[in-house]
């Protein structure tokens, strides 16, 4: 419990004759970043809504941050941070106004809410875009945006799900640095991605097959393994 | 978190670039044109004359029909097969056809041959054409026994001329009209389009506003943070209330400095009403939108419960006119009682003692329908 900040038993969830997620288990050790691999459809995303409280599991039992998945959803809700493949900041409010509605939302005073939005937008380098409306933004930035924003009230595990979808490499790499400074900070992450250079730069990574893990180890040990080069080839062997 | 989550509902609300203007449009519209567009007085009556008479006595019954201001004279037609020709191209309404011993039998006393005919594919209006025709002839008919009492009293009365103005009806039935003296359709449809609007906003908007939520996905950022579900749906509406109030608010002042309408009851009633009426509506827009995954399913939906809503709620057709089932089915619809409620308030100045009823209705689906919505809401799946 202690070392651990998300812990999964026996996790089941079926959308009535299909089973999404298949009896899966799993442990995430805080602070470490955690990639959940995965081909489309494989059951990331659903996993992943159960862990943030979005959906309930069929069968199975599991804390996130110390809170039961089953039965203390919202106080998940307020040790997380959560941000999904799909753009979901509101593109008719402006970059200020979606980091003060958020910091609001968790509980931020006004002053807070003042300093997190300076430091943000400095460390982001948007200050000259800090009126632009959200959904004016390039992609890129949008995404950066919506990170630090799933990370405004500075939560205990931060999910991120295929975070950088469509982006370009460049933003992708600075995508990830930003990942290894809330981890340096001590935030645990846990990414989902299908992008397999990416699972490299995770500290474990499992690989879910039709709702089942099939694999679940570092990075290089999962190379020794199954003698691979790359994690791109790991993936292939596990799919196989 | 609510004064966040309100700034953010407002700030969304006075950009979107169609609903701030809808809203100031929508009294303007509600009271300056629907009021004509949905009168049900039947005007401009179109009216053939067959005049086989010529005379002065059937140029004076053809005065009377036309100076009532309900008919406009389109032809004078030769033969009452030109007349027919006319109605069935759909240039006449109304036929009257004055036989050529008109004036001869008039004086005689002994018939009345006039001819009414009326085209009543739209029944109604059929119906009431015949009955001004009717009464243009029986207004004719008056004038000419009061034209006749008079000269014959200037000839030093007979008594046959006499006994002739007597023998009009023998009972005389006086009308007194309460509440609507004028008969204004005006008036009567006023406070029922408010009721129309008022729903629109706070039933339709909102729940559309949060399937958009939806479609884009932000609804999700919020249903990952601890913001509670009611907190969210309550200031998602809240604006569309302030809408609301606004609306009738304006509508009731440009009713009176328009029209010269002024509520009869008490105005606060009317507030009343529609705050139970708010209740309900924000209870099936939430349900709309819990059912529905995209704002086309919505918009089906709200396209739905609206016909259903206005037709049968005796906004337009009065309800003791309807069939026993169909009668039962309005129970069922707060447009009902909403409506009678503000009709009530506006023109006869009902207090709540006397539409208790109304009341009752609208609270118990309210009750109903929030109840459904906050059970049918899930922050989770």
């Amino acid at each position: 419990m202690d070392r651990n900040a998300v812990e999964i038993r026996n996790l089941t969830k079926k959308f009535g004759d299909f089973t999404a997620v298949d009896n899966i288990s799993f442990n995430v050790r805080k602070g470490e970043i955690f990639g959940f691999l995965g081909a489309n459809g494989a059951g990331k995303t659903t996993a992943m809504r159960i862990l943030c409280g979005l959906s309930l599991p069929t069968a199975g039992e599991g804390t996130v941050a110390g809170y039961d998945i089953n039965t203390q959803q919202e106080k998940i809700k307020r040790h997380i941070g959560y941000m999904s493949q799909k753009f979901s900041l509101y593109p008719d409010l402006t970059v200020r106004e979606n980091i003060r509605l958020f910091g609001g939302i968790y509980g931020l005073r006004d002053r807070q809410i003042r300093e997190k939005t300076d430091a943000l937008l400095g460390m982001l380098e948007m200050q000259s875009e800090k009126d632009r409306f959200a959904g004016s933004l390039p992609l890129g930035w949008k995404q950066k945006l919506a990170f630090s924003i799933a990370m405004i009230h500075d939560p205990e595990i931060i999910f991120l799900d295929e975070p950088t979808g469509g982006v370009d490499p460049e933003t992708r790499r600075r995508f990830w640095e930003m990942i290894y400074d809330a981890s340096e900070k001590g935030t645990t992450v846990f990414v989902t991605t299908h992008y397999m250079d990416e699972a490299e730069y995770c500290d474990r990574v499992s690989v879910m097959v039709d709702g089942r893990i099939a694999a679940l180890d570092s990075p290089e040990r999962l190379k020794s393994e199954y003698g691979a080069d790359n994690m791109d080839e790991v993936f292939r062997i596990i799919v196989r | 978190m609510w004064k966040y989550l309100l700034e953010k509902e407002f700030k969304q609300f006075f950009r979107d670039p169609g609903l701030p203007r809808m809203a100031l449009m929508f009294p303007v519209l509600m009271m300056l044109v629907f009021p004509f567009a949905v009168s049900m007085e039947i005007r401009n009556i179109n009216l053939a004359v067959v005049d086989s008479d010529r005379s002065e006595e059937s140029s004076r019954l053809l005065e009377r029909c036309t100076s009532s201001g309900y008919f406009r004279l389109v032809a004078f037609c030769g033969s009452p097969e030109e007349a027919m020709r006319l109605m069935n191209e759909n240039k006449a309404d109304a036929i009257i056809t004055i036989a050529s011993d008109f004036s001869r039998e008039i004086g005689n006393g002994s018939g009345f041959p006039v001819g009414i005919k009326v085209n009543t594919v739209n029944g109604t209006r059929g119906s009431i054409a015949s009955q001004y025709l009717q009464n243009c002839i029986m207004m004719y008919l008056q004038d000419r026994n009061s034209r006749e009492a008079g000269s014959s009293v200037q000839s030093a009365a007979s008594a046959p001329a006499a006994q002739s103005v007597s023998a009009g009806p023998a009972i005389n039935v006086s009308e007194k009209y309460y509440f609507n003296t004028h008969l204004d359709y005006k008036l009567f449809m006023i406070p029922a389009l408010i009721v129309i609007g008022i729903t629109m906003i706070t039933a339709f908007l909102p729940s559309l506003n949060i399937v958009s939520e939806k479609e884009t996905g932000t609804i999700e950022q919020i249903n990952v943070t601890p913001v509670g579900k009611s907190a969210f749906i309550i200031c998602k509406m809240i604006p569309y209330w302030a809408i609301a109030f606004f609306v009738l608010t304006a509508c009731l002042l440009i009713a009176w400095a328009v029209f010269g309408y002024v509520c009869r009851g008490n105005v606060l009633w009317l507030y009343l009403y529609t705050t139970l009426d708010i209740i309900v509506m924000a209870g099936l827009g939430l349900l709309i939108s819990n059912y529905s995954s995209n704002a086309q399913q919505a918009m089906f939906v709200i396209w739905f419960f609206a016909v259903i809503f206005m037709l049968m709620s005796g906004i337009f057709t009065p309800i003791a006119s309807m069939p026993g089932w169909a009668q039962a089915i309005t129970y069922l619809n707060p447009m009902r009682y909403y409506a009678d409620a503000m009709r009530s308030v506006f023109l006869k100045g009902s207090s709540p003692l006397d539409i208790w009823y109304d009341a009752a209705g609208l609270a118990s689906i309210g009750a109903a329908m929030v109840c459904w919505a906050i059970a049918s809401y899930r922050k989770s799946s």
